[in-house]
């Protein structure tokens, strides 16, 4: 897909100015609140007018103010997942879904309803009343709705913002089976840099009304000029054992130790960068329960610390040390090097 | 305490006997809204010769002056423009019998835009909208729809609903006036107030009751000497000049 | 206990009423709309327009109406040029129902617009939904009830209606005599007091009949 947009928007103190080009099919728009993603988000879905610019999606020109062309938004093709869902009220699960199914002028990418039903495990809730959904609920049944009506791109205006943890990262393996199977662009909008990192691979960074960079999510995540945190390091464990008191897993070909919660599947864990420690040498006996021996493959600047991206049998790991380290620790690339990592630094996310 | 009571409750009772006392001074009159300009005149008049006494008319239809009477309002002189409501209050005894005198004589007309075409009353059918006093309680409405149904037509009327019902004489006229109807049936006395309306036909007399107008002091009227004092001077020739003046018959 | 000619005026008011609210229906929810999420300039000043009937006394809109469609008025000629005659019509008596109780509509149709989200509506667009269709799939299901609240209230305005009705619609037996009208005159007519009574009992009825109904209705509309 291509979406090219040049569009500035003024309106009672706030300037909006957004020019891009996207073609990655998992995108971001990240920013804090009140940076303009809202309003890019009304703009490109027709709901609001620019003052001039012009809009292009797969070239087709959705909005030209110089050639006086403004599709509304019902021949836009592009969906929106909104944030509290809005699923509508006055309508069951059902008719919800099949609301803009109906309205749907057929195209190459026609969605077939009973898939994506069972995609999003909506089977056994289409007769129910929206009201009696749960906030997880509601937010498969937005998704599914707007997916039914096959749209060209769709929109995701902080769908995960205002739900627990533990409901947000039950609901992203459900959009990611979606946008895999279904195969729609997503331009995700978020506040939250881990929701970016898992939903996209490009994203916009919007400040102030203006997009301030482009580059890639795992980049965004590594720069470290995040509001000051540090990167997460998001692992995939797999293959629990118990141990007594501790949890083995696997990490691809490499084994792990955590401490044991009450929740002891395999699943997405992740680990702050600045909790790993590097050894030029493996340390005997140490408190730490991890201890691995890693390639060294590049080094990168963030705002004041060094990374080091490690590779460990076949996993990438970034590490965040002071400058002064990197001359002591003889950190190139190439060099072999120790990370250690206690039991209790991994946090599950889902 | 008790004391203070007492002393309050007298002085508030002085009060309103002073203020009751207070409207001896005031003369109320009844009188049907057809006599209306008559009787400004003849209160005129009346206050050059008695300018302590304060007037206060009523103009109104007949019937609704005689149920408000009936009802208590204070009310010392009653005109009505047919003898029907006169009749009325005394059985109701709040007419002092002997007081009660036909003074003068009025007569219908027809009214209307002077381009209506109609010349006399067998010809109301082919018209759409007539006024015409509420003939319930409006003595012009009642005795245009006596002529009515002694022409034969009245029912016909009421049946394609011609009949606008008008509140008194007054409003029949400024109907007939504004045009909102292609006539009204008014006194020839109204007729003459009529800006726009002219007279398109008279009613035969012999088809209602003649016109009258009884006059009469009511029981509470009957105790005043203003009301006493009023009641005599209507039997002036003055009063007598200003009837004709408006288009009324006196009566001898 | 009750005259023919009651009868009549019985049907009149319900004729009134009903014509009133009806017609007023579609040009009251447009105002609503336009005053909730319409962006223009002269919001306040059709707001004061709407509002107006509810604080001027009925007589006083009987009469400005009277001279709005008065035979010598520019819209009165023109009517009668056409042969429509509005002064002392049922044409008329409507008129002066829609004027008096349009305002109440407006509010109250205001009231639940005001309470829809207007992402609903937003979704609705997205989801494929041209404007008059979100307007009839989204934004009418979803004040349904202040609607249904609106026209009983207008409804029962147009019962009570009498100054302006009076004056512009006369009190013609059978044409615009309604109850209020029927009432009014009995109260002149020494004797007319049953009459009366008995007609103030069937408004009372009427009344309460319109408040039972809407009460039905709003409790079938399924709660959200």
């Amino acid at each position: 897909m291509l979406l090219e947009v040049d569009v500035e928007k003024r309106y009672s103190g706030f300037h909006t100015r957004a020019e891009f080009s996207l073609s990655s099919e998992r995108c971001g728009v990240f920013g804090p609140s009140g940076s303009g993603k809202s309003t890019l988000m009304h703009l490109l879905a027709g709901l609001t007018d620019p003052d001039r610019g012009h809009i292009r999606l797969n070239d087709k020109t959705l909005f030209d103010s110089s050639r006086n062309i403004n599709l509304p938004p019902q021949k836009r093709r592009i969906g929106v997942v909104f944030q509290h869902a809005h699923l509508f009220p006055h309508m069951n699960v059902r008719k919800n879904l099949s609301y803009g199914l109906k309205r749907r002028s057929s195209g190459a990418n026609d969605i077939d309803p009973q898939q994506l039903i069972e995609v999003l495990q909506l089977t056994n809730m289409l007769e129910r009343r929206v009201s009696k959904l749960s906030g997880g609920e509601r937010q498969r049944v937005a998704l599914g709705r707007t997916i039914l009506a096959s749209p060209d791109l769709i929109l995701m205006d902080e769908p995960l913002t205002g739900l627990d943890a533990e409901l947000k990262y039950k609901i992203i393996p459900h959009l990611q089976r979606v946008f895999s199977e279904f195969s729609i662009p997503v331009l995700f909008i978020s506040h939250d840099l881990q929701e970016m990192r898992v939903m996209t691979d490009n994203v916009l960074v919007m400040q102030d009304g203006t997009i301030k960079r482009h580059l890639s999510t795992e980049a965004l995540a590594r720069s470290g000029s995040v509001s000051g945190r540090r990167y997460m390091n998001l692992l995939t464990l797999e293959s629990p054992t118990d141990l007594g008191d501790l949890m083995r897993y696997r990490w691809g070909e490499v084994e792990l130790m955590l401490v044991k919660t009450h929740d002891t599947g395999s699943g997405q864990f992740c680990l702050n960068a600045s909790d790993i420690l590097l050894f030029k040498q493996h340390p005997q006996a140490a408190s730490a329960r991890n201890m691995l021996s890693c390639t060294i493959r590049s080094t990168y600047q963030t705002d004041w610390l060094v990374g080091v991206e490690l590779d460990c049998r076949g996993n990438t790991l970034i590490a965040e040390i002071v400058p002064q380290s990197i001359e002591e620790l003889d950190i190139r690339p190439g060099n072999e090097i120790i990370a250690v990592i206690k039991a209790s630094a991994f946090k599950r996310m889902y | 305490m008790m004391i203070r009571a007492k002393v309050v409750f007298c002085s508030v009772a002085l009060m309103l006997m002073w203020t009751v006392a207070a409207q001896a001074g005031t003369l109320y009159l009844s009188v049907a809204a057809s006599m209306t300009d008559v009787f400004q005149e003849i209160i005129a008049l009346f206050s050059e010769t008695y300018p302590d006494t304060k007037v206060l008319p009523n103009f109104a239809s007949s019937g609704s002056l005689a149920k408000q009477i009936a009802q208590g309002a204070p009310a010392d002189f009653y005109v009505s423009a047919n003898t029907k409501w006169m009749q009325y209050l005394l059985e109701n005894d709040v007419i002092i019998d002997s007081t009660c005198r036909v003074f003068a004589f009025n007569s219908l007309v027809f009214v209307g835009d002077p381009d209506t075409d109609i010349s006399e009353l067998t010809g109301i059918t082919s018209l759409q909208k007539i006024g015409i006093g509420t003939p319930q309680s409006v003595p012009v409405g009642q005795y245009a729809r006596q002529a009515l149904e002694a022409a034969g037509v009245y029912q016909s009327l009421v049946d394609t609903r011609k009949l606008v019902f008008a509140k008194d004489t007054r409003q029949a006229l400024l109907y007939a006036d504004r045009g909102a109807v292609d006539g009204s049936f008014v006194y020839k006395t109204d007729a003459l107030l009529a800006r726009h309306a002219k007279v398109l036909f008279t009613v035969p007399t012999a088809l209602y009751d003649r016109v009258s107008y009884p006059l009469a002091l009511t029981v509470g009227g009957g105790a005043k000497d203003e009301a006493t004092a009023f009641y005599e001077f209507m039997a002036a020739d003055t009063v007598q000049a200003i009837l004709v003046k408006h288009g009324f018959e006196p009566a001898d | 206990m009750l005259a023919v000619n009651d009868f009549s005026a019985i049907r009149l008011s319900l004729q009134v009423a009903a014509c009133a609210t009806i017609i007023s229906l579609p040009f009251g929810y447009a105002v609503a709309y336009l005053l909730v999420f319409g962006r223009m300039r002269g919001k306040v000043l059709l707001e004061g327009v709407v509002n107006l009937p509810l604080v001027l006394p009925p007589v006083v809109i009987g009469y400005l109406l009277l001279l709005l469609f008065g035979k010598h008025s520019p819209l009165g000629s023109l009517l009668v040029r056409y042969g429509i005659e509005v002064i002392f019509t049922l044409k008329a008596a409507v008129i002066a129902s829609t004027v008096v109780g349009f305002p109440l509509l407006v509010r109250s149709v205001r009231i639940g617009m005001e309470n829809v989200d207007r992402r609903y509506m937003q979704a609705s667009r997205t989801l494929g939904a041209g404007w008059w269709d979100t307007l009839f799939s989204v934004t009418i299901p979803l004040t349904y009830k202040a609607t249904l609240a609106g026209m009983t209230l207008m409804f029962a305005r147009s019962l009570g209606e009498f100054g302006a009705t009076i004056i512009l619609a006369g009190n013609i037996p059978g044409v615009t005599q309604t109850i209020p009208l029927a009432i009014y005159q009995y109260t002149s007519v020494p004797g007319g007091d049953a009459m009366a009574l008995s007609l103030c009992l069937v408004s009372i009825g009427l009344s309460f009949g319109v408040l039972m109904i809407s009460e039905a209705v709003n409790r079938s509309i399924p709660r959200r």
